[in-house]
């Protein structure tokens, strides 16, 4: 092979090509370089992010709960801004706030991209829109864009179940689960928003528009059309919503409504609140903390994040399991002093003078203590927290979708063997049953384990997943999710049917005998609706002083007590007798769910016909 | 005519070759340290010095220069003769780990590319570029023309063969441009040893008359793919956006460009990808036509030094190896230069030496390296 000429040709092919690159280059640099120099000069692409609206919440009969408005925000375009600090400083002079936030603001958002708008204010008011448009010359680079903000047409209503939306921070945009999301994009923090933050954000459209040297658009490279967020449709009823809200203001405490066949959750309230509107717009700093760190603990959903000791509500959990296990008989009378000498201790009943002989029930119509300390010594404790928690899943988070939930703590031996170090503390000593059985001690629930063990009580024994969402409705109207017709059990309390049958009786008795101690609850004798419930009343020892504070006032109930069509499990925080200051609130949510009104009823015996029974 | 040294390991060592090898991609590192300057995500110097360098591009470039010179060093290590024992046993390998990618390969942007051992990212398609030259360099080494000078049509079938296999496995992932590619370079290497013209209509009437029933065997949307990669400018949101954005940084550079570090359309990222693929409009934006026909000047005399020593070699298949790698890295230049300035399809395939990019850097210094072997060796018996 003469290599050679080979190579010689080769190299002349090789220089040809690379001839011809410089050719073209000749032409695009040279003889048209002027045109394309104005074009690059005239080349200005403006990615304009188009942000969809949030999707609506309403609640299950279609009432607006939360919905969008129009709103102002304030950008920076650097660019167009020949000194950006002077011109944020004039901005918050106009607007009459510190520049440093605002500069500080601008930096996070990083100065690369300088034709990107940078967010500077949210949620203007249109006073200061006003002021600004008015100014405009001295802000070059300001503009001022229009952007859906939420509205929370009820304000406060259902805070904590709805939940706020705010800034994504630093630690979320690192997190994977927010790939997409940018800087200063609001997402869902809490609550349902938080929740369902991939239905309701929709999809950020974007224009990449080309404007000249003047900023004017002069045309359009390329749109992505934005896409309205779901709607997500709640289970709550808004009327018995607000009542709820209503009953807790200005207390602190829990109110939460649920129907014991399917599990919706129809009203959760807990006090003290927040407005949810004031996560949008710029916070100060005293709103920040006191809403972290306030004592108050504003942002804590008591529903399912507070968890108390349940108190004599709980002792009918504790009855169905004496039963059940066979320590008692509903008839059996035990002798109540108004105490039980325990060792050397004495262990009172709430009634210092004693109920005298009980049944069962008596004892859970009068709430008798020493009733309870007998069957509790007989079960034991760890045949408690086998009714309990095994079975009634007290002290296990329901499952409710809208996010971090407590689980309170149902003692055992077991538990208490792992949970502590020192081997003298180890040991479960039977003097610690006694508390326990009239719910008292180390144990711990949230009011919607209440609720859910109650309706499980009172629906032959089927603990359900509370559940909060109906239904989630695309913009184009596809229904995306939608809550299955049946419930989701989670299990099977497996016990003989009649324990259900006495227990319903001697709830009802709670309310309705003369003795009972939540007569507060019942509904007016006309509408024929009986109610039955327990009451409690749970005693607190504050933790940072060991002194004891007011009890926490319990009540449970449901109706009607032939066919439970909605359970309520209210709590208020130090407020004293369950069967005083919890019993009324639940009877306001029975009263509006049955559309009973306010006012004495008529005399006239002929309205009873007209009230229909159990709508919704 | 120095006795001593002449006879020493560096005899036939090619200075000027080395000279061409490292000035290039010291010329892209200034391009890169403008195109990824971006003093927000500035790197400090692995914490030697207090200042922080601002491209963070530019400085990891740099290190795998450095990576790159020593992977030379060891390729000029590497016995011409042995590559040519081992061509087959490298090219049977690199299409089992073709197969394997196709198998369970990892699939980044809608392509089966890759193949993780363990961390370990392995894009076979690149071990086969260097595959098939050597093989293609023992294939027609050992089997020259029968008349002596030209390849008649039946002797074309096992070559033919040879490089159409990887070609197709390639091709399926979908990596056009690398499938391309390498059929370019095989093709080169049989065409340099010579094809009768009889034989060389006839391979190019085939692929003719086969074109267009293919062609029309194909589903609309491919043969819009096509159309747009062949005419970019007909989908003017999706990559004849870039075209059009890279020719007006071209363009706009005029004779000595708009300065370093001055090129708007590289500043304000309207230029996609521009420390890799789009590489050279932003030398051509910020030097202008001055730097545009440096850097190929330096590339045209990297290759004339790469033939040369491919003409002083000392055997048929040390010729075509170095010839083959020649024709790769030639290759690899024109697509992406006529890609930037909307001359040739846009297919993804860096600049040699410039585009930012550890593995194309270490490859392409690995071929370097066997070429200079081959230079090295020139000398040895004769």
């Amino acid at each position: 092979m003469h290599v050679a000429p080979r190579v010689w040709i080769s190299l002349g092919l090789c220089a040809v090509a690379l001839f011809a690159l410089t050719l073209r280059l000749w032409h695009l640099q040279i003889i048209k370089g002027a045109f394309f120099r104005e074009r690059s000069e005239n080349n200005r692409l403006r990615t304009v992010y188009v942000h969809p609206p949030r999707g609506l919440i309403l609640d299950r009969n279609g009432q607006l709960l939360v919905r969008n408005r129009p709103s102002f925000n304030v950008d920076l375009v650097i660019e167009d801004s020949p000194n950006p600090t002077e011109t944020i400083t004039t901005l918050a002079e106009i607007v009459g706030q510190d520049p440093a936030p605002l500069l500080e603001k601008l930096s996070r958002q990083g100065k690369r991209l300088k034709y990107e708008p940078k967010l500077i204010l949210r949620d203007v008011s249109r006073d200061d829109v006003a002021k600004i448009s008015a100014q405009r010359h001295r802000l070059p680079g300001i503009i001022i864009s229009v952007v859906p903000a939420r509205d929370y047409v009820n304000g406060e209503l259902a805070a904590h179940l709805i939940g706020y939306i705010r800034e994504i921070t630093g630690e979320q945009l690192k997190n994977p689960l927010y790939s997409g999301y940018r800087m200063g994009d609001l997402i869902g923090q809490s609550g349902v928003e938080a929740r369902y933050e991939r239905y309701l954000q929709g999809e950020r459209g974007s224009q990449a528009v080309i404007v000249n040297a003047s900023g004017n658009k002069i045309g359009e490279a390329y749109e992505h059309l934005a896409l309205s967020g779901s709607d997500v449709v709640l289970t709550i009823d808004r009327r018995l919503q607000e009542i709820a809200d209503k009953s807790l203001e200005g207390k602190k405490g829990a109110i939460v409504a649920m129907n014991p066949k399917t599990g919706d959750i129809l009203a959760l309230a807990a006090a003290p609140r927040f407005s949810p509107s004031v996560f949008t717009s710029e916070m100060s700093r005293d709103t920040w903390v006191d809403l972290i760190e306030g004592k108050d603990h504003k942002l804590t959903n008591r529903v399912t994040q507070g968890v108390y000791p349940p108190g004599s509500v709980f002792k009918i959990f504790v009855a169905a399991a004496a039963l059940a296990e066979g320590v008692t008989t509903p008839n059996e009378k035990v002798r109540c002093p108004g105490y039980l000498k325990f060792g050397s201790r004495r262990f009172h009943c709430h009634k210092h003078s004693g109920h005298g002989p009980v049944n069962m029930f008596e004892a859970i119509v009068q709430s008798c203590d020493v009733y309870f300390y007998t069957i509790g010594q007989r079960l034991g404790v760890d045949r408690i927290h086998k009714y309990a928690h095994d079975f009634f899943e007290f002290g296990e988070p329901t499952g409710v979708d809208i996010g971090d939930e407590s689980a309170g703590l149902i003692p055992s031996t077991a538990w208490k063997a792992k949970y502590f170090r020192n081997p003298a503390d180890k040991k479960w000593y039977p003097g610690e049953t006694l508390p326990v059985s009239i719910g008292q001690g180390a144990i711990t629930t949230t009011p919607l384990q209440v609720a859910r063990g109650v309706s499980a009580m009172v629906n032959g024994g089927k603990v359900l997943k509370p559940r909060v969402i109906r239904r989630v409705v695309a913009s184009d109207g596809r229904v995306l999710e939608e809550e299955p017709k049946d419930p989701e059990v989670i299990r099977t309390v497996d016990i003989d049917p009649s324990i259900f049958v006495a227990m319903n009786k001697a709830m009802v008795g709670v309310v309705e005998d003369p003795r009972g101690t939540g007569h507060k609850a019942a509904l007016p004798k006309i509408y024929a609706i009986s109610v039955g419930g327990k009451t409690g009343t749970a005693q607190v020892a504050s933790k940072e002083s060991g002194v004891k504070d007011d009890d926490h006032a319990w009540f449970a109930g449901y109706a009607p007590a032939d066919d439970p069509q909605i359970v309520v499990a209210a709590i208020l925080e130090n407020a004293g007798h369950g069967g005083a200051m919890a019993a009324p609130l639940v009877q306001d949510i029975f009263a509006a769910y049955f559309g009973i009104p306010d006012e004495p009823p008529p005399p006239v015996v002929e309205e009873k016909k007209k009230i229909k029974r159990g709508a919704r | 005519m120095s006795v001593r040294v002449g006879r020493g390991i560096l005899n036939g060592f090619d200075w000027v070759f080395l000279t061409f090898g490292v000035l290039i991609p010291l010329c892209g590192l200034v391009v890169l340290f403008s195109a990824g300057y971006d003093p927000e995500r500035a790197v400090d110097l692995f914490g030697l010095f207090s200042v922080e360098f601002p491209s963070a591009a530019c400085l990891k470039q740099a290190t795998y220069l450095l990576a790159g010179l020593v992977v030379m060093g060891v390729a000029m290590a590497i016995p011409t003769q042995a590559l040519n024992r081992h061509a087959f046993f490298l090219y049977g390998l690199g299409i089992i780990l073709l197969v394997a990618v196709a198998g369970f390969g990892v699939v980044v942007n809608g392509s089966r590319r890759w193949l993780s051992f363990g961390g370990i990212n392995l894009q076979p398609a690149e071990f086969m570029k260097l595959g098939i030259i050597l093989t293609m360099a023992r294939v027609l080494s050992r089997r020259p023309p029968k008349n002596g000078s030209s390849y008649a049509l039946s002797e074309l079938l096992i070559p033919g063969l040879l490089i159409a296999l990887p070609m197709g496995l390639i091709a399926k992932q979908p990596d056009l441009g690398t499938a391309l590619s390498l059929g370019i370079v095989g093709v080169s290497q049989i065409l340099f040893v010579g094809v009768r013209p009889r034989a060389l209509l006839s391979v190019v009437a085939t692929v003719l008359i086969l074109a267009y029933p293919a062609w029309e065997m194909l589903h609309d949307y491919q043969q819009r793919r096509i159309l747009v990669l062949l005419d970019p400018e007909s989908d003017p949101r999706g990559s004849g956006y870039h075209i059009t954005q890279s020719k007006i940084a071209v363009g706009s550079g005029e004779l000595f460009g708009k300065g370093y570090r001055q090129g708007t359309q590289t500043q304000l990222e309207f230029l996609p990808e521009h420390t890799t693929d789009f590489v050279f409009s932003v030398l051509a934006e910020e030097w202008g036509f001055v730097g545009c026909v440096t850097l190929i000047g330096l590339f045209f005399g990297l290759f004339a030094t790469m033939l040369r020593i491919a003409a002083r070699a000392r055997d048929g298949f040390s010729t075509l190896v170095a010839f083959g790698i020649t024709a790769q890295v030639f290759a690899h230049v024109v697509i992406n230069i006529g890609m930037v300035i909307g001359l040739l399809p846009v297919v993804g395939i860096p600049l040699p030496l410039v585009s930012y990019g550890g593995s194309s850097m270490l490859s392409i210094m690995f071929g370097l390296g066997l070429v200079q072997g081959v230079s090295i060796r020139r000398m040895r018996y004769s």
